[in-house]
């Protein structure tokens, strides 16, 4: 009686808020209050696939669902990032009818890394994808390894198959001696290299605590791992991509090609986590490609605006989504200016030393002509640019609207970095200078 | 002149960005034409610790913190004969609980220290995490400076008669405490990152300044631009109302 009571409650909250135009997390929130253990008398269909992962969840969802979209009828998925628990059950109640079943043929879910203990035992998933653990707003969740062991602790229960990042052994880990899981791997291409100079974390087995060896890295600690004294890291991979070519981004698995929306490897890698799910959902690979060649999101991750200039925004929360930002600008040898915007609200992190983890000597080069620090700690950006010995211009401007003035007095090439809580005031400047 | 750096546990101890305080005393002293080296020192790798003007160790993380110690507490006569021989000696955070008596963990764990030093550790379940933007005013032999920084730690530290700096906001070697870090005229330790030592430019010049002592007596250090430095200070100061 009080699930469906709550359900209704929720829905009719959610109807009135649809109708003024609104969204956001508060019909679940409230459904959660009534009846905390709600979603497990939900019905699910078959199909629920979970994300998530320090970095690519939204991207990685958002391609599942796009490919699951062309198959099935409906589908329902929190495509904003509205990824904590509150806004899964918005998600999930708002499309269930009054007899507890969900109204969709498959719902794909992002979920934000310390909610999986919170949902997982509750919510029928069939396939739960990690993209990759790294460093990240270590104020707000702690070590990673915390992360990793809350995560570790709650699949003790979970039934269903895990899909998960071979390279990364922060996320292997998880699969060690377990029914059920599927690995996703890179093959070496020419990113790929001997040594790593990035901050990471698990530099030892997560097992035996030796150090582990690598045969290549690709990027951070993703790479060709295993542990030189007992068996971890030696998994057969599931599917593993091959003829990697970033020129014009494409790579072949299983025989058949594919092409990643962008010419990164973090972007094969969240690509071959669709391609496993899709697998592993006897989806065909044609459909697949489709899908992935011509996926934009749109939503302030390497996003293009038309300011008189092509103008591309991107999302940097941490070192490696940082560096791997910066490799992606870097292979524009043309000249060019760059904002960075860094905030340090809650939800970006309040602790802003991880910009000295980054390796913004990667952008130090002749052809980065401006560089415009802005936001909240606009001054501490700044001041990380300066002992790198940059020897182009470092331009302060602490209002990000003043920054794309800025930016609109030069003529090269334009690149946009923000944290989480400037992305979308960033959006709008750009779109309003468009 | 030359100064010798030893970066102790690089790879391991670099929780949150200390390599920026690295990088700092490398750019002050290039840009004034004194020579520096900066040497890294793995767990086993067979190093001489007196050799060098100051030793440094960052902060880890729980786990890989744990995995060095042994190879820490293996070298304690190594870093008395340095002390014995004026090294001048950085901690940061974990290495800083190191060079006390011992440290107890979350799980209970007890975890002995170098016991160089009086102060221990001990983490509380019942007193919140020190975490946030942290404004001391420090005491650098006899000279009162504010310094800014964030802090991130569970432990609690006690026991300590000779503290870095006053709190100014934030807490410091304990959960709302008085006083943060320890500093003894030769060895500085504190739970501030940040990192450090780049909005901290005072700092980074006693540091160097107290490198080059062992060698070269009293040195004067030739004055750098520091306005984008002393800003990023000022703006942090002024947030936590210091200034």
């Amino acid at each position: 009686m009080l699930v469906r009571l709550t359900l209704w409650i929720c829905k009719f909250i959610r109807w009135i808020l649809v109708k003024m135009g609104r969204g956001g997390s508060l019909p679940g929130n409230i459904a959660l209050k009534m009846c905390p253990s709600i979603l497990s008398y939900i019905k699910y269909p078959e199909i629920v696939v979970m994300v998530s992962g320090t970095n690519g969840k939204t991207t990685t969802s958002n391609m599942i669902y796009e490919v699951l979209n062309k198959k099935y009828d409906k589908v329902i998925g929190n495509r904003r990032g509205d990824n904590m628990k509150a806004g899964i059950a918005t998600l999930i109640l708002a499309n269930t009818k009054m007899n507890l079943c969900v109204k969709a043929d498959a719902i794909v879910i992002e979920i934000d890394e310390l909610n999986v203990p919170k949902v997982i035992d509750e919510v029928k998933v069939s396939q739960f994808v990690i993209t990759n653990f790294f460093r990240d707003q270590l104020d707000r969740a702690g070590e990673m390894e915390n992360i990793v062991s809350k995560i570790e602790n709650a699949l003790s229960k979970y039934q269903g198959e895990l899909i998960l990042n071979g390279d990364d052994p922060n996320v292997a880990r998880l699969g060690y001696h377990r029914e059920n899981t599927y690995y996703f791997s890179v093959g070496k291409n020419e990113e790929s290299h001997q040594e790593s100079k990035e901050a990471s974390e698990g530099k030892f087995c997560f097992h035996c605590n030796a150090p582990l060896t690598y045969e290549y890295y690709q990027y951070s600690h993703i790479g060709k791992f295993h542990c030189p004294t007992c068996d971890f890291g030696n998994y057969e991979a599931y599917l593993c991509a091959k003829d990697i070519s970033l020129n014009d981004s494409s790579f072949v698995v299983e025989e058949r090609t594919f092409h990643a929306p962008q010419d990164a490897l973090f972007s094969v890698y969240n690509c071959m986590a669709v391609i496993s799910v899709a697998k592993r959902l006897q989806i065909d690979f044609e459909l697949v490609a489709t899908v992935l060649a011509s996926f934009e999101l749109k939503d302030g991750r390497m996003e293009n605006f038309d300011i008189g200039r092509d103008c591309l925004l991107n999302l940097v929360k941490n070192p490696t989504g940082a560096n791997e930002t910066m490799k992606y600008i870097e292979r524009d040898r043309e000249a060019k200016d760059i904002v960075i915007v860094l905030n340090d609200n809650d939800q970006d992190g309040t602790d802003v030393s991880w910009i000295w983890d980054a390796n913004f000597e990667l952008i130090m080069q002749e052809d980065v002509k401006h560089i415009i620090c802005s936001g909240l700690r606009a001054y501490d950006m700044a001041l990380r640019l300066k002992y790198t010995n940059y020897e182009g211009e470092i331009i302060v401007k602490v209002d990000p609207d003043e920054a794309i003035k800025c930016l609109k007095d030069f003529d090269e090439h334009a690149y946009v970095i923000a944290t989480y809580t400037a992305l979308q005031p960033m959006r709008a400047t750009l779109r309003r200078n468009a | 002149m030359i100064l010798k750096v030893l970066w102790m546990y690089h790879d391991v101890m670099d929780l949150y960005g200390d390599k920026g305080n690295m990088r700092v005393l490398q750019k002050r002293c290039e840009d004034r034409g004194i020579e520096i080296v900066i040497d890294t020192c793995d767990r086993g790798e067979n190093k001489v610790l007196s050799d060098y003007d100051i030793l440094f160790i960052g902060g880890g993380a729980d786990k890989e913190q744990s995995l060095l110690y042994e190879d820490l507490l293996a070298r304690k006569e190594a870093i008395l004969e340095a002390l014995n021989q004026n090294t001048f000696i950085l901690l940061i955070c974990g290495g800083y609980q190191f060079f006390g008596k011992h440290y107890i963990d979350n799980n209970n764990q007890h975890i002995e220290g170098l016991g160089i030093f009086d102060y221990f550790t001990e983490s509380n379940p019942n007193v919140g995490r020190c975490i946030g933007n942290i404004a001391i005013e420090a005491n650098l032999d006899g000279e009162k400076i504010n310094v800014v920084g964030f802090e991130n730690h569970g432990g609690q530290s006690e026991n300590v008669t000779t503290p870095f700096g006053r709190v100014l906001h934030g807490h410091g070697n304990q959960y709302k405490s008085e006083f943060e870090g320890f500093y003894n005229g030769q060895v500085l330790g504190t739970y501030m990152h940040g990192p450090l030592l780049p909005k901290n430019p005072e700092v980074a010049d006693f540091v160097i300044r107290k490198g080059l002592q062992r060698n070269y007596g009293e040195v004067t250090l030739e004055k750098l631009d520091d306005s984008l430095e002393l800003k990023a200070k000022e703006v942090m100061l002024k947030r936590m109302h210091v200034l």
